[in-house]
């Protein structure tokens, strides 16, 4: 190439074209070309001047070329025709060769070509074994999948499931059969969570039907471990010595003997059936639910159904029925029902990771504490049965112990507790009301008749009276008392006892249960046993007799109330020199109960002389008395006389009192009567009638019907009477007006306003007589007399007024 | 009070063993009412009722006794008074019925002469109790010439009717006072009107 360059000389462009041209493969020699033509318009025609040079350039080397190897070209030349002629002859023996092959070689070419076929076979055969091998272990994982979910065993099965989805489908995605087992697995997880959540409910009901179970086992559990601690408490007292001396049939100690005989055979017959909450309750649909949502990642829907649903089971255990309060059998339902789902819960806390946590059951406890407390609030308010509400407290103290053993907060219950204690107290004091109005129903009033020493001893063991003189009596003799007072002293023993009862558990101190005795005993006494007798006393019904009696023994009763504070001494163990303890001012019960008893006496006495009065049947114009006595005076001055002397055995005051008040009414109206306004004419006759009367009332008054009166002092009652009837019947006017104002009067106690009132009938009297009165000259100046004094009396009834 | 609320007065006396139901009889008529709790009776003690016979305001004064001999000097100052007596017994009680034989005298000695007698047969609702047959109450009645009823203090039975008959009788008795003389006492004074006592 160079030296043809060298040679023509051309123009550097059309050379450097040319050189594109030779170097420039075919398909690219396009542009080369068009860039000839691109140029100036006669460089196409000097462009094949250059050609045709360079063509003859080529042809002269060409020809030296020939010439150079002309010779050995000869030579060739004659070796292959010496060639042909070999060739003729290897020409056929490759054929009688090949023909030898051809015929020596059929068989094996058959048998060649099923070797072909099986190669071909086997490698298909190959291809499908690999091919199989990466889908079996799909179809492998799927079918263990579907045996999985038929076992149940779903928490393996998302496992499964998983595995499938990140390592199996990726190595045939390109298969049919597995884009249809993709869509399968969302439906299989929504069935693995549908099902899931359908054994969660299953659960749920389960331990709502067995809350009852679970929560009696926890509480009688709770129990057991309760006595166990008695039982280490009573060995502690034992050991030191402490000895509780009681005088008394019934002691604490014995009481808890028997309280832990009885825990104790309980437990024995329960041996064997000791139950914790997971041999009641399966919990393994909780965590393989648990675990399934948490494999799901939807682990908070879970907790919420889960929270949201025993939140609604806690309040429908938290409502109780309508008749809880009726029986004790439906307070132990109630409670047993709200420990079995505290105790699930509480387990579930402990076993489960943050599916119940503390501040959710604290929560939940707190919200059910508040329920629980103002349903028992509400429904314990209808308990009437002391009994019924002792024994809802006990199953109130078993179920604070219980939860509390559970990690529950259970001081309010204990506060409830008290409310409760209240309530109790009330029911006792209602209760024994009523034993206390049925003691009086049945007493007859009378003192008690004993017979025998035994009879003796069985009154005295009952109740603590001490009298040395009947004591030393010969038998038949008789206690001062009723039969009702031995009664109501050992029903107030039994009334002690039974608040006692309350307080067992409650861990109070000694002092306050002490002080809550002496002030439960005072409410009794005070309230309860006063109410009873003064509503006894008050009955309308109610005879002398009764009366009497019921003095006698609130006397009693009363001396015997410092037995009583004693009785609760002992059963405390409080000494009564401690400061701050309370006194049993029961004593001013039976004191305002004497007092009432009295002063019925006193007013039943005076409506019998009523009565007496209304018979009086004067015949006030009468000319002159019979003589004597009017007969209802008589029989009402008899009447006191009887009475009088059946109240020998009254306390010699309260005797005293009752006849004063008699004959002071009696001698009011007997006044009264003499005064009446309806009453317009009395003659000096029914005067003188009237006076018989009070003169058998002042016999009655001196002749000491009861004991123990200091000289006149009942005639007193009746001075009133006798001055005036004296100033009348004397007709001692110019005397007691002479007199009147001075302290030595005859006629002191005489009221001016009385005499001029009784004095005024007198002159109607007189006037009846007029026409008669005329031809008398004894009358005439005895009418100037009348109104003589008359004038006088008034004057000095209106000094009396203007001085008032 | 200056005017009477009554014609007449009517004493009345109820005998008998204690517990025989004496109170309860009188407490039935007066207030109707009963008392199960048995409460000795130791004291004199009276009701007064009033009712109305034949036109006339009848004060009827009961009184009730103490049964036990004991108190026999008290009661017996009341017999000589009264113008009708009741004597009761107990048809569950024997000694009850025995007795009144002995009560019977009693009237005879310390009564008027023309009282009234009734015999009252009480506690006849509990007749499953009965020890007395009616038979024997009825003899002792006629033989007596007085009147007899079954009475149940209890189940009141046969008070009222035996507390109305009895006045009835004594009304029977009584002098009828002329219209004219109302206004004019012919009798003597004292308590007892409508009465005559023989023991002046």
């Amino acid at each position: 190439m160079a030296e043809s360059g060298e040679a023509l000389g051309t123009v550097p462009e059309h050379e450097r074209i040319l050189q594109e041209i030779e170097s420039t493969d075919t398909a690219c020699v396009g542009p080369t070309l068009r860039s000839v033509y691109d140029g100036q318009p006669n460089a196409h025609k000097k462009f094949m001047e250059k050609l045709d040079a360079c063509i003859r350039n080529h042809d002269k080397e060409i020809e030296k070329m020939c010439n150079f190897h002309h010779q050995g070209f000869v030579d060739a030349i004659t070796e292959l025709l010496k060639v042909r002629a070999d060739a003729e002859k290897l020409k056929v023996q490759v054929t009688d060769t090949n023909r030898r092959f051809q015929d020596a070689g059929k068989e094996v070419i058959e048998q060649t070509e099923d070797i072909i076929r099986c190669r071909i076979q086997q490698r298909n055969i190959t291809t499908v074994v690999e091919k199989l091998q990466l889908c079996l272990p799909v179809l492998e994982m799927y079918s263990k999948l579907k045996e999985q979910m038929s076992m149940q065993r779903y928490y393996s099965a998302l496992k499964t499931m998983e595995q499938l989805e990140n390592v199996y489908f990726p190595r045939v995605s390109q298969y049919r059969f597995c884009q249809l087992m993709m869509d399968t697995l969302p439906k299989l997880r929504e069935d693995i969570k549908d099902i899931s959540m359908s054994d969660l409910k299953d659960f749920l009901e389960s331990i709502r039907k067995h809350s009852d179970k679970i929560g009696e086992t926890a509480m009688k559990q709770a129990q057991q471990q309760k006595s166990f601690s008695i039982a280490v408490q009573k060995q502690t007292n034992m050991r030191f010595g402490k000895n509780m001396h009681v005088n008394n049939d019934r002691t604490l100690e014995e009481k808890s003997d028997i309280i832990l005989k009885h825990t104790l055979e309980e437990e024995a017959e329960n041996d064997e059936e000791v139950l914790t909450v997971q041999d009641l309750v399966d919990f393994s649909p909780v965590y393989r639910c648990s675990h399934i949502y948490s494999a799901l990642g939807d682990e908070e829907t879970f907790e919420n159904y889960y929270r949201k649903q025993r939140k609604k089971q806690a309040r429908l255990v938290l409502q109780p029925q309508s008749s809880v309060h009726e029986t004790v059998d439906g307070y132990r339902r109630y409670f047993t029902q709200i420990v079995g789902f505290f105790v699930v819960e509480d387990h579930i806390l402990h076993v489960t990771q943050g599916l119940v946590t503390r501040a959710y059951t604290d929560e939940l406890w707190n919200m059910a504490l508040s329920k629980i407390i103002a349903v028992l609030r509400a429904h314990s308010s209808y308990c009437t049965d002391p009994d019924l509400v002792l024994e809802l407290k006990n199953l109130i103290v078993i179920f604070a112990d219980t939860l509390q053993g559970y990690g529950f907060s259970v001081n309010r219950l204990f506060d409830l507790l008290f409310e409760i204690r209240d309530q109790y107290n009330e029911t006792l004091l209602k209760k024994w009301a009523g034993i206390f109005r049925d003691i009086f129903e049945e007493d007859n009033y009378s003192p008690i008749p004993i017979g025998s020493e035994e009879e003796y001893k069985m009154v005295i063991s009952k109740f603590p009276f001490q009298d040395p003189d009947l004591e030393k009596q010969s038998f038949p003799k008789k206690f001062p008392m009723s039969q009702s007072v031995p009664l109501i002293y050992i029903q107030v023993k039994e009334f002690i006892y039974a608040s006692l009862k309350f307080s067992e558990s409650l861990h109070r101190s000694s002092t306050e249960i002490d002080d809550m005795l002496r002030k439960s005993t005072n409410l009794l006494l005070t309230r309860i046993l006063s109410s009873c007798l003064l509503n006894l006393i008050r009955k309308p019904h109610i005879g002398l007799t009764e009366l009497v009696q019921i003095i006698i023994n609130t006397t009693h009763l009363e001396q015997a109330c410092k037995y009583l504070e004693d009785f609760i001494t002992n059963i405390t163990n409080i000494s009564q020199e401690t400061v701050h303890t309370t006194r049993l001012y029961g004593l001013s019960t039976f004191k305002d109960a004497r007092h009432a008893a009295e002063g019925e006496i006193y007013t039943k006495l005076n409506q019998k002389i009523d009565e007496f009065v209304q018979l009086a049947d004067y015949d006030w114009t009468m000319a002159e008395s019979d003589g004597r006595a009017s007969g209802y005076l008589m029989d009402l001055i008899n009447f006191l006389r009887s009475i009088f002397q059946v109240f020998t055995h009254l306390p010699g005051k309260v005797a005293q009192t009752a006849c004063m008040s008699a004959c002071q009414h009696l001698s009011t109206s007997l006044m009264q009567m003499l005064l009446d306004s309806e009453l317009k004419q009395i003659s000096m006759g029914a005067v003188q009638q009237f006076n018989l009367d009070v003169i058998q009332c002042e016999l009655f008054a001196s002749s000491e019907p009861v004991p123990g009166f200091q000289g006149d002092t009942l005639q007193l009652a009746f001075i009133d009477l006798r001055q005036l009837l004296d100033l009348f019947m004397v007709w001692d006017w110019s005397t007691y007006l002479a007199d009147y104002g001075q302290p030595a009067s005859k006629y002191l106690r005489v009221n001016p306003h009385a005499a001029l009132t009784l004095l005024e009938k007198m002159k109607d009297t007189s006037k009846k007589n007029n026409i008669f009165a005329q031809f008398r000259k004894n009358d005439r100046d005895r009418q100037k007399l009348i109104e003589t004094v008359v004038k006088q009396l008034r004057g000095l009834v209106t000094g009396m007024s203007q001085h008032m | 009070m200056a005017k009477k609320t009554y014609d007449l007065l009517f004493k009345l006396l109820l005998i008998g063993d204690s517990g025989v139901g004496k109170t309860c009889v009188l407490f039935r008529f007066s207030d109707d009412a009963f008392n199960t709790t048995f409460i000795s009776t130791i004291e004199i003690d009276f009701k007064i009722k009033t009712v109305e016979l034949q036109g006339k305001k009848i004060k009827l004064q009961i009184w009730d006794t103490a049964g036990q001999e004991r108190f026999h000097t008290i009661t017996t100052s009341y017999y000589r008074g009264a113008m009708g007596i009741m004597l009761v017994y107990d048809i569950t009680n024997g000694k009850s019925f025995e007795n009144i034989s002995k009560w019977l005298r009693n009237i005879d000695q310390h009564a008027n002469e023309d009282v009234e007698r009734m015999l009252l047969r009480n506690k006849c609702d509990m007749d499953h109790k009965r020890v007395v047959p009616k038979g024997k109450g009825e003899q002792i009645a006629r033989e007596h010439r007085i009147r007899f009823f079954e009475t149940s203090a209890k189940a009141n039975i046969n008070i009222e009717k035996a507390f109305l008959t009895l006045p009835e009788d004594i009304l029977r008795k009584t002098p009828v006072k002329e219209p004219n003389s109302e206004n004019v006492d012919i009798s003597s004074g004292g308590g007892v009107t409508g009465w005559k006592s023989k023991c002046c």
